[in-house]
């Protein structure tokens, strides 16, 4: 792969250093590239955050039920929703056959929270004594009206699979702080509602180099896929094996000129420091108890949210550049009141712990933390409404998110939407807007972060985004 | 430091050549505004067009000429390009269009549009290095720039060289051995002929072409459920070892199902284009996804075998190539044809499509047809033996006759009969317990009171259910097939009002399991009853998501308390294959004169035969496939590329600066395959030959071999590409003659030894002025291990197989009901090619080592190199068990002394002798691996991998530490690279 101007800066590094092993060659093993700064010109200004923490609420959480509260509901509760609202909007296929639309207001008690008196439902008590600590944004919206185009839109700027994901780009473009861990970062956690299908593509590269991909880290024996020895295999035995390799490696350098066997020598050093770095990052047993009191009953068991929120902060500490939770569950087409609680359950208190946590560390202004899902949810129920129970379709005109730190500007909601959470009425912010206002806090033009493939200048907001001057501090 | 990174940075020559050094820069710089889509913008200025450029242009003047006076101005609000743009020229750009203008301006076509000319073979100093004229375009490209050819290679590395580039795999010992013992001049050669005759030549060339074709063995999208391809596969493996010639292989798998005629095998290949993904998401809206079918058609196509980006235009005219949105609606139009669902079936493959047995499947068919004509010459001839009447008893699953039930009907059809009253129905629980791709029959005999009542069902009870039914409506018959009524259902009503009230009738459906109309027939008193269709949107089974479907057979009911039946019913049938019509006659006793009326052991094991037949076909496996609609689909323009935002209607064709169809030519797809075959074509050999050579050399001819348009790169030899494309079309697009060429020539027999000089002069070697080195592909490095280890198993083809992956990887990601279930015994050593494909969870091995995700076309090889491949290498239970196996190879073959066990271990992985040097450090390893190991329990533990078993005579401690060098001598560079 030698279209990228990067590559060829690393063989020629390589190529000029011989076998050369140095921090410096291993500065563009998992991340950037020696020389690509002055390449790419990257930072294009000052940035603010440093890294990301994306906690993807995969399924799509209800904004009707968390942040967006609508008391005037309440008087349109079984009635069908007004035409003058819904305008003939496409439904997905699972309700685009309802003969009614029965409005269904929430059955969960809202009050506001913080300085600025962010309305949030009692849901999220952890989240809302933070509440001045991020914007809320109730003016979100999609093109996608299903899970995986969602998703597929909010990870790489664009509905069908192909394209490099938000942290492919940035690992490009920026590289990683940290020359033991990967740039990007992916954890995948477990809800109790009905979980969607996601797809390892959802981090993937795309059309960008394969080592830009997303790492996962599994709550397995092996954190990082293979990275644990054979049993039997000390990591005494595997340095030798590692020395030797190396020897027969430089052999074959010293004949054959080749620069990217003095890459492959220096990804085996990487690969054998992982070793240490890896299983040292995601051993929790060092964390004092008040971390896990803080992050609460979940936190010791590997693989839950709480968990995955404990290792983000502690990828944050370490330099990776773009750490991605994603959360499953959040699908609540029925049986809302009593599922969504299961999963505020798990995410809420963890989530909340992330933000104090940082901020007690220092590292809540240089760390952009965003919360969402890919899309939100009708206003009215799928499926039957009940005294007690309704369900809600996926509803792409509007929905919450929540950003923090980073140079956002906290304690304030930006955008509003109609008394039927329906449609927005003020301030749309789209896919591509947050992005471009991502990229923006990191020290990235969103215009100027391009790639160039078949015959395209791609970027991550393909022709569209805007910097939301709203939501910076 | 600066890297010469464009290749005309490499050129001795000192002119500028329009097409080579200015048209890529107006291009990549200016096209976007002021090219083919410049009209839409109200852009007043085209620099794609000739005419229109020259108005800012004064030819041998730079300084008077309004192009340089822009691009050079210091005031930035009059210089171009515009800022926002993001663009600007270097100064070298600058200097480029300067010296252009300087030396006339001279305008030329862009050459990939132009059909191929075949230039004069170049004359060279040094005649003696040619063994191909192939070779001479190379090396009087290598003389102008000072450079010379690096000697040859070694004659084991390029015997391994070509057994990887030609098969996928490293020559075997014995192939070794061949090689060397062959004193012949024509050894290379005549080795080279034996590689292109393996059956591991078809498998390794389709691999690639897999990549290109997006195959895979599930959905993609969201819930990504398993799909069918492998037969198409098998297809492809078998038509590279045939040596089918491109044009044919192109024509086929495009328009085979167009063809007069068409074969069995020239069906089966246009699964080509239905390797594209499926969505089955609940939510979707199916006319969605049935555009973005038919647009991934036309990219992939026009990818592989234009090398053009045409998807460019589907929202707007193409911003760099003369193609505009029309243009683009009008190749849609070639491919939006086919009788086809936007939603996909959630499991298994969608219509339309074929069964596709397999060869042995094929033959096993034969055989019983020829049983049955022999038993149906003896049936016909058959004595009769008593005066029963015949009806079909194989394949029955149940018979209700009520003759026995105290409270029954006395007055029956034949004895007793159920009674109905609409209250209640007759269920039978476990009984009928189909799905919707399996094959049934039901009958009964009716006498209904009103002409609308449920006569038999598999359903819920309850309006608008999930299940199976069938009816009478107003005198009709009603059939459906219900997962969810409003979206995902098949429904069917006889278009005549066949059923009377008051008097016994027949009534009998059939289901073939296809989730298609066309697998159903009704039929009432043995006739069959044409029906119309309501709706054909079948694509979940009532067994969803891994979910349990109990209802059970209901008699008069089914579908709520609205609709029981009022009447009787006598002698339900339920059987599990499909009934043919003159056994529904037989039932319902019609039984035209080829059915005896009288039942005789002949006609009962012709009957058995028959089952036997129908139970062999329901294991064929099925094939997506191409098919046409009768009347052809209306495609319009869509705006913005939307689904829902038709445009004007437009009418199929080819964009205009290609070459028009022939006179008479059929307008449509076979039309269209014919049209991009026609050898005067100026793209589809040059493509195919530059895909061939990316093959041999790692990098096409053009670099970018998916984009031959303006955005494109400027070929390294044009003259040789146009000459071996020339050369392809000469020999009947002979694709084994081409690789033969290839690999015989002075050019890629050179020693891949590189000299700092010429990296620096020329890092990716576009000159050849050395042999390619670059690492294996993914599944040629898990092969080349399995094969050192004697581990791979050489089957060819049929289903794709489950080998070793971490535990876990399906269920974090995928819905519910998707389990890796790994394969067993030999189908754990398969070839990589047939690993199963899962779209969203890929086989992480292949990630690692950048497969191509299989998503949608890539045509383009890439190579990266990461830490994550070598913990993958060292830590893979794959690599492992491997090494293992290596290391009993190295014990039992090598011989008594640990040097000759060290030296055939090196040679099975690298296919050469060590070096001295070598040796040492492989002797030392070993050393330290026999003391590491001399505690029983590392040793022990460090074997437990895989699940074969090695010899136990063994002695753990040795074959640990042989299998501890064997695993380094796998992670070696050279062990993953092509040398």
């Amino acid at each position: 792969m030698m279209t990228n101007p990067l590559d060829l800066t690393r063989r020629h590094f390589f190529g000029r250093t011989a076998t050369g092993v140095g921090l410096a060659a291993l500065g563009s093993l998992l991340g950037r590239d020696a020389e690509a700064a002055a390449d790419a010109a990257l930072p294009h200004h000052a940035a603010k955050a440093k890294r990301v923490i994306y906690l993807f609420q995969h399924g799509a959480p209800s904004q009707l039920d968390l942040f967006d509260y609508k008391p005037a509901l309440a008087a349109q509760r079984g009635k069908d929703l007004p035409d003058s609202i819904r305008k003939g909007q496409r439904l997905t296929g699972m309700t685009a056959f309802q003969t009614t639309f029965p409005t269904a207001p929430s059955v969960f008690k809202f009050a506001q929270h913080g300085k600025a008196g962010t309305w949030m439902s009692e849901l999220l008590p952890h989240t809302a004594k933070l509440a001045d600590k991020f914007c809320v944004i109730k003016s979100m919206h999609t093109e996608a009206i299903n899970h995986d185009p969602a998703v597929t839109f909010f990870q790489t700027g664009f509905q069908l699979a192909g394209r490099p994901s938000m942290g492919a780009w940035l690992s490009y473009g920026l590289g990683s702080l940290n020359q033991d861990l990967p740039a990007f970062v992916v954890m995948v956690s477990q809800g109790k509602g009905n979980s969607q299908a996601l797809a390892d593509r959802a981090w993937g590269s795309g059309f960008l180099p394969t080592r830009y991909q997303g790492v996962k880290f599994r709550a397995a024996q092996d954190p990082v896929l293979y990275l644990s020895n054979p049993a039997g295999y000390e990591p005494a035995a595997r340095r030798r094996f590692l020395d030797d390799l190396g020897k027969m490696n430089t052999m074959k350098h010293e004949e054959m000129q080749d620069p990217e066997i003095a890459t492959r020598i220096a990804q085996y050093e990487m690969a054998y420091r992982m070793q240490t770095s890896v299983p040292e990052l995601t051993d929790l047993t060092k964390e004092p108890q008040s971390v896990f009191d803080l992050y609460g009953p979940d936190a010791r068991t590997p693989g839950t949210y709480a968990a995955n929120c404990i290792l983000a902060r502690r990828l944050a500490e370490r330099g990776v550049r773009f750490i991605q939770l994603f959360h499953r569950g959040w699908d609540q087409h029925n049986n809302l009141p009593r599922d969504l609680p299961r999963q505020t359950e798990q995410t809420d208190q963890p989530t909340a712990a992330l933000l104090q946590d940082l901020k007690n560390r220092g590292m809540l202004d240089d760390t952009l933390v965003i919360w969402g899902g890919e899309f939100g949810r009708t206003v009215y129920s799928q499926g039957e409404l009940t005294e007690t129970n309704y369900g809600r379709d996926h509803h792409p005109r509007c929905f919450t998110m929540w950003m923090a730190g980073g140079g956002t500007r906290g304690g304030q909601t930006y955008g509003e939407t109609d008394d039927f959470s329906y449609n927005i009425i003020e301030n749309p912010v789209d896919i591509h807007d947050l992005h471009a206002t991502s990229l923006h806090l990191l020290g990235v033009d969103h215009t100027r972060l391009t790639f160039k493939f078949q015959g395209r200048h791609y970027r991550l907001t393909d022709v569209h985004g805007r910097v939301v001057r709203g939501l910076l501090s | 430091m600066t890297a010469p990174l464009a290749l005309s940075l490499l050129l001795a020559a000192s002119s500028v050549t329009f097409n080579r050094d200015v048209r890529p820069i107006l291009s990549d710089k200016c096209f976007a505004c002021h090219g083919p889509d410049a009209k839409t913008k109200n852009i007043p200025l085209r620099l794609d067009v000739e005419t229109e450029a020259r108005r800012v242009i004064a030819p041998g003047q730079p300084d008077a000429s309004e192009l340089m006076r822009r691009v050079t101005a210091a005031q930035p609000a009059r210089r171009m390009p515009p800022a926002f743009t993001g663009h600007q020229l270097t100064e070298k750009e600058v200097a480029t269009l300067r010296q252009w203008i300087a030396e006339g301006a001279a305008w030329q076509k862009h050459w990939a549009f132009l059909p191929p000319e075949r230039a004069p073979i170049p004359a060279v100093k040094n005649p003696a290095w040619p063994r191909q004229d192939l070779d001479r375009f190379i090396l009087a490209r290598l003389e102008a720039e000072g450079l010379a050819p690096t000697p040859e290679a070694a004659p084991e590395t390029l015997l391994r060289r070509a057994a990887i580039d030609l098969t996928g795999l490293p020559p075997t010992p014995a192939e070794l051995a061949a090689f060397r013992a062959d004193r012949s001049p024509r050894a290379y050669e005549n080795a080279v002929d034996r590689l292109l005759a393996s059956p591991r030549y078809g498998e390794r060339m389709a691999v690639r072409w897999l990549d290109a074709a997006r195959y895979a063995d599930s959905n993609g999208y969201q819930f990504d459920g398993e799909r069918v391809m492998w037969r198409w596969r098998d297809w492809v493996i078998e038509a590279f070892n045939r040596n089918l010639p491109h044009n044919q292989f192109a024509l086929e798998q495009l328009a085979g199902d167009l063809l007069p005629n068409p074969t069995f095998d020239q069906r089966l290949a246009t699964g080509f284009n239905r390797n594209h993904r499926g969505n089955t998401e609940d939510g979707i809206i199916p006319e969605e996804y049935a555009v973005e079918y038919v647009v991934d058609r036309v990219e992939t196509t026009s990818t592989v075998f234009l090398g053009l980006t045409l998807g460019c235009a589907r929202c707007h005219n193409h911003k760099y190539d003369p193609f505009t949105q029309q243009e683009f609606y009008r190749m849609f139009a070639y491919f939006n044809n086919i009788p086809e669902n936007g939603r996909a079936m959630k499991y298994g493959n969608s219509p339309p499509l074929m069964r596709a047995p397999t060869r042995s499947q094929q033959q096993s068919l034969a055989k019983l047809d020829a049983q049955i004509a022999v038993q149906r010459t003896a049936a016909a001839h058959a004595p009769a033996a008593t005066e029963e009447h015949w009806w079909p008893q194989a394949g029955l699953q149940a018979w209700f006759p009520f003759d026995f039930a105290e409270r029954a009907e006395p007055a029956g059809r034949w004895g007793k009969a159920a009674r109905l009253d609409g209250t209640a129905s007759v269920d039978f629980a476990g009984v009928a317990q189909h799905d919707i791709t399996e094959h049934f029959s039901w009958a009964a005999w009716v006498k209904l009171d009103a002409t609308t009542g449920a006569l038999l069902s598999h359903m819920s009870d309850s309006p608008r259910g999930r299940g199976i039914g069938l009816y009478a409506e107003d005198g009709r018959l009603h059939f459906h097939l219900t997962s969810n009524y409003d979206s995902d259902a098949l429904r069917v009503d006889s278009r005549e009002a066949a059923l009377t009230p008051g008097r016994w009738q027949h009534v009998a459906v059939t289901y073939d399991g296809t989730v298609s109309a066309a697998g159903i027939h009704l039929y009432v008193d043995g006739r069959e009853l044409p029906f119309k269709v309501d709706q054909e949107t079948l694509y979940r089974p009532l067994r969803n998501a891994g979910g349990k479907f109990n209802e059970p057979l209901r008699i008069g009911g089914g579908g709520g308390k609205d609709n029981r039946l009022r009447g009787l019913v006598d002698d339900v049938l339920i059987y599990g294959r499909v009934l043919s019509g003159a056994e529904v006659a037989a039932i319902a006793g019609h039984a035209p004169a080829s059915v005896p009326r009288r039942i005789d052991a002949a006609w009962r094991s012709l009957e058995a035969l028959e089952y036997e037949r129908d139970l062999l076909v329901r294991t064929f496996p099925t094939s997506m496939v191409m098919a046409e609609n009768a009347e052809r689909r209306p495609t319009h323009l869509l705006l913005r590329g939307a689904y829902d935002k038709p445009g004007e209607k437009v009418e199929p064709g080819v964009p205009a600066v290609l070459p028009p169809l022939r006179a008479g030519a059929l307008n449509n797809r076979l039309g269209l395959a014919q049209w991009l075959i026609d050898p005067k074509h100026p793209l589809t050999a040059r493509v195919a030959v530059n895909r061939i050579w990316q093959l041999h050399f790692g990098t096409g001819l053009v670099k970018t071999v998916e984009d031959f348009g303006q955005q494109g790169e400027w070929p390294s030899h044009p003259e040789l590409l146009d000459w071996l494309a020339t050369e392809f079309v000469r020999t009947g697009w002979d694709m084994k003659a081409m690789h033969r060429l290839i690999v015989t020539s002075a050019a890629y027999r050179q020693s891949s030894r590189a000299t700092p000089e010429l990296l620096q002069r020329d890092p990716e070697n576009r000159l050849l002025a050395r042999g390619p080195r670059y690492r294996l592909a993914a599944e040629m490095i898990r092969d080349a291990s399995l094969q050192a280890a004697g581990l791979l198993h050489e089957k060819l083809g049929g289903p794709s197989v489950k080998p070793y992956q971490p535990d876990g990887l399906w269920n974090e990601l995928a819905m519910q009901d998707m389990h890796y279930s790994r394969s067993q015994g030999a189908d754990l050593y398969r070839r990589g090619l047939y690993t199963f494909w899962k779209r969203t969870i890929a086989p992480p091995m292949m990630v690692n080592f950048d497969a191509a995700n299989r998503e949608a076309c890539v045509v383009k090889e890439n190579r990266t190199n990461t830490p994550l491949q070598a913990l993958n290498l060292m830590n893979d239970v794959t690599f492992l068990e491997a090494a293992k196996f290596i290391a009993q190879r190295m014990i039992r073959e090598g011989g008594p002394d640990s040097a000759a066990r060290l030296r055939h271990g090196f040679e099975l992985v690298l296919s050469r002798t060590p070096r001295a040097a070598e040796m040492g450090v492989l002797r030392d390893n070993l050393a330290y691996h026999l003391d590491y190991f001399a505690s029983p329990e590392k040793a022990q533990e460090f074997l437990a991998q895989g699940e074969s078993k090695t010899d136990t005579s063994l002695a753990p401690r040795e074959l640990a530490a042989y299998s501890a060098v064997a695993s380094l001598l796998l992670n070696l560079d050279e062990a993953v690279t092509k040398e």
